[in-house]
């Protein structure tokens, strides 16, 4: 059978197939109710399995819908480019607060620059002359605001 | 990821023998329906995504570690556990020879009568008790390599050890077999 091998390891090989053939065929003999236990147990085993399967299909479409629809989803792509995928609308959320701050900023200069430029073309207002410091600058001399000519 | 169908065949196929060698080790019958189960449900429940071929290591292993944990139980309820001399020396003086076995020429159990039949099963039983009454890691060891038919490096990461240690417990369990068979007068 295996002329290879040394007599005793072949020996020892097919009295082993010989033991393990009569361990098949008792397993014919094992009775009705422990087949059915058996049974019952594979059919809670593929009851589980059937709600992973649905929970990971429901994972997988998440992470599709967050942001990532684009790239064409991500079946059969490695774990390291996965995580990369799954950071990217972190990445769009923090670009979009950036630019939104940014904005913000060149609105709020415009406005007063144009607050600014509005109170220099406009008319000297009444309450400026109960404004110690412009009555201060009133007693000023010209001359000495100007500098000598 | 195995399919509905894949998982249910495999499953099929293994939970007598996974069964049986519950059996040979707690020798409970409940017991050992209990592990299967649960080695059912973990299988279904940890590993659902991993391709077909890699769940038949993978049942092993978590049979054979839910099995342990049932052992582990039994300890903490009951003080009269017994150890599993997992490297129990089988240095007896008795060396058997395996020269004079021969491969089955036929099939034994073709056109046997109800007689035989009888003695035929007498003899699987005779079988199972002394492999009841290996020790645990010899009988693992030699359940693993042939009855699931795994080969040495894999019955060897199925167990945790080394692949000497797998060819050691194979062939200390066939010796002991051997000699016990032998001693009852059954020839398989």
């Amino acid at each position: 059978m295996t002329q290879g091998l040394t007599p005793s390891f072949s020996s020892q090989d097919v009295f082993a197939r010989r033991i393990v053939s009569e361990l098949d065929v008792a397993l014919d003999n094992v009775p009705h109710h422990v087949s059915e236990r058996l049974r019952a147990a594979r059919v809670r085993a593929l009851s589980l399995h059937k709600q992973m399967a649905h929970t990971t299909a429901m994972t997988s479409n998440v992470q599709i819908q967050n942001g990532v629809a684009s790239l064409g989803g991500s079946s059969g792509s490695s774990p390291l480019w996965e995580k990369l995928v799954s950071m990217l609308p972190l990445l769009v959320l923090m670009l979009g607060l950036m630019l939104i701050h940014e904005l913000q900023n060149d609105f709020r200069a415009r406005e007063l620059a144009d607050v600014d430029q509005a109170l220099l073309l406009d008319d000297l207002p009444p309450d400026a002359y109960t404004d110690p410091g412009f009555l201060k600058f009133l007693s000023v001399p010209r001359s000495s605001i100007e500098g000598p000519q | 990821m195995a399919t509905e169908k894949e998982l249910s065949d495999f499953l099929k196929s293994v939970e007598k023998r996974a069964f049986k060698r519950s059996v040979y080790h707690v020798r409970d019958e409940e017991a050992a329906l209990d592990i299967v189960q649960d080695s059912m449900m973990k299988l279904a429940e940890h590993y659902a995504d991993k391709p077909i071929h890699e769940l038949p290591m993978l049942f092993q292993r978590i049979l054979s570690n839910t099995t342990l944990d049932w052992f582990r139980r039994q300890k903490t309820k009951n003080a009269l556990f017994s150890n599993f001399n997992d490297f129990e020396s089988d240095s007896g003086s008795d060396e058997m020879d395996f020269l004079d076995i021969k491969a089955p020429e036929h099939d034994s159990l073709m056109g046997e009568s109800a007689e035989q039949n009888f003695s035929h099963t007498q003899n699987v039983l005779e079988i199972e008790e002394e492999i009841k009454k290996l020790p645990a890691r010899q009988r693992e060891a030699f359940l693993l390599r042939y009855w699931e038919e795994l080969d040495v490096s894999e019955t060897a990461s199925a167990m945790g050890c080394s692949q000497g240690s797998v060819k050691t417990h194979c062939s200390r369990a066939i010796q002991a077999l051997y000699l016990a068979l032998s001693a009852k007068g059954i020839k398989p």
